[in-house]
């Protein structure tokens, strides 16, 4: 971890400019999308690092490059804004349990609160689910905010090796191999929960099966498009 | 109370200034996040007086600064403005019966409408819900608008001592020790009310029990952060 840490470049570093501006831009995309409120934040791992930056207390859609701070995988502070999201933890404990993962959203998703606390969960009938388990994301099911290293141990556990899991009463986490996989994901999420809730008024739906899903997931991805369609639609609202 | 009026500054006076601006940025915030409409209003107590200060009988997206009164506890009126809002007994009452509340929102919010009328109740479901009970606000069963000192007192105690309470076929008003407070309150209230109303369609929710909602209030608050985030909503909308 120590000489890990070592090789981690400072924060004010050119290197680390890219993924600043990354971070901001899929904050901004979360709340363009209306998947966050006033809370709500995204993390992108340092890379080759034990060492991450999210944004410092700030609403997603306030994000800025001078409200960003650098935190390693046990909550220390590595530079940039002095106050660090009061859940660090899901971030710090979801990338140490899963080093896969560079980038990690956690939101008050409605779609994704709304089905953490209705019997059932969110199970998937749209192809959209195909990183999803066909009986949808696991649930965290305990009270209180993820201020603690043993609430974000508790959480990456539920999470297991999934992709999202929903908080109860809370909203959702989700990680993915890239910040652009995560925040397509996590506006997937809040899509399915949609049509999910839509569908069941008129019954129960056809849900996938995990056969199904993994037709989906052996189809090539395209991670790149819809970033640059959320690129062109945070644009819009900042140029308007 | 007659001492208590000497000390009353002016509603155009520098000392007031911050808050004047705070309460018409508050009913733009409600206004612009959906929750009033042509109606609502929202008071601000006068720092260490019996009197406040509210919106003279305009829709709060359109409230500005020639449009604020200050009346008294009693109703009387003080300065600004010479149209009293219709319902202003819904502030002086609650603001008499709770001298620690510093700000009051009334609104008809469609969300608490719902709630005021169904045999269920607006229980939280999610941690935006921490500042409510496990139960819910109460409902005030009186009909009719809210303008006598009567009927101000009857809501009042049907609010008690709770953050917020439901007005049956009507809306809400909601609380706080704050204006920052009652507007986080007012629009949380109304997302509850409404992902309450999503999850109806799949059977009772799995509520916060009164002991879950002690765990998130023994958390940290950011009471500031959704005030920063909703005027930057306004502001794009500028």
């Amino acid at each position: 971890m120590a000489s890990a840490n070592s090789e981690i470049p400072a924060f004010d570093s050119g290197e680390l400019k890219e993924l600043k501006q990354k971070l901001v831009a899929g904050c901004h995309i979360l709340d363009r999308e209306g998947i966050t409120d006033s809370f709500g934040h995204v993390s992108i791992r340092v890379p080759g690092t034990e060492a991450f930056l999210t944004i410092a207390g700030v609403s997603p859609g306030c994000a800025t490059l001078d409200r960003l701070i650098m935190l390693d995988l046990e909550g220390h502070y590595l530079g940039g804004d002095k106050s660090s999201p009061y859940e660090w933890p899901i971030h710090a404990l979801i990338m140490r349990a899963r080093p896969e993962v560079m980038s990690v959203a956690h939101t008050h998703s409605r779609w994704s609160a709304l089905f953490s606390v209705i019997r059932g969960g969110l199970r998937p009938i749209h192809m959209y689910a195909k990183f999803l388990p066909a009986g949808g994301p696991p649930i965290y099911p305990a009270a209180g905010l993820i201020g603690t290293f043993e609430r974000g141990e508790a959480l990456a556990a539920t999470l297991k090796d999934a992709n999202a899991v929903l908080l109860r009463a809370h909203g959702d986490a989700v990680v993915g191999t890239s910040l652009e996989q995560t925040i397509q994901r996590t506006i997937q999420l809040a899509f399915l929960g949609q049509l999910a809730h839509m569908a069941v008024a008129h019954g129960e739906p056809l849900y996938m099966s995990q056969d199904e899903l993994a037709i989906f997931s052996s189809d090539p991805a395209f991670p790149a498009r819809p970033w640059e369609y959320y690129l062109s639609r945070i644009r819009e609202r900042h140029s308007a | 109370m007659a001492s208590g009026k000497k000390d009353v500054p002016k509603i155009d006076s520098s000392e007031l200034k911050e808050l004047t601006d705070k309460l018409m940025t508050a009913c733009h915030i409600l206004d612009h996040e959906g929750v009033t409409d042509g109606y609502g209003h929202i008071s601000v107590r006068v720092p260490g007086a019996d009197a406040f200060v509210t919106i003279a009988n305009v829709s709060p997206g359109c409230v500005t600064r020639d449009r604020l009164i200050m009346q008294d506890l009693d109703g009387n009126y003080l300065d600004g403005a010479k149209t009293p809002p219709n319902e202003w007994p819904i502030h002086s009452c609650i603001l008499r019966a709770r001298p620690e509340i510093v700000s009051v929102a009334h609104t008809h919010s469609k969300w608490s409408t719902i709630f005021s009328v169904l045999p269920i109740k607006l229980k939280p479901m999610h941690h935006y819900g921490k500042f409510l009970s496990a139960d819910g606000p109460p409902v005030y069963q009186g009909v009719g608008l809210v303008r006598t000192v009567e009927r101000g007192n009857d809501l009042a105690a049907a609010l008690g001592n709770q953050p917020a309470v439901l007005m049956r076929a009507h809306g809400d008003a909601v609380v706080g020790e704050s204006v920052e407070q009652v507007i986080e309150r007012t629009t949380r209230l109304a997302m509850l009310g409404e992902w309450n109303h999503l999850a109806m369609l799949h059977g009772e929710p799995k509520y916060l029990t009164a002991e879950e909602l002690e765990a998130y209030n023994a958390d940290q608050r950011f009471p500031m952060r959704g005030w920063e985030y909703y005027v930057s909503r306004l502001e794009e909308k500028r």
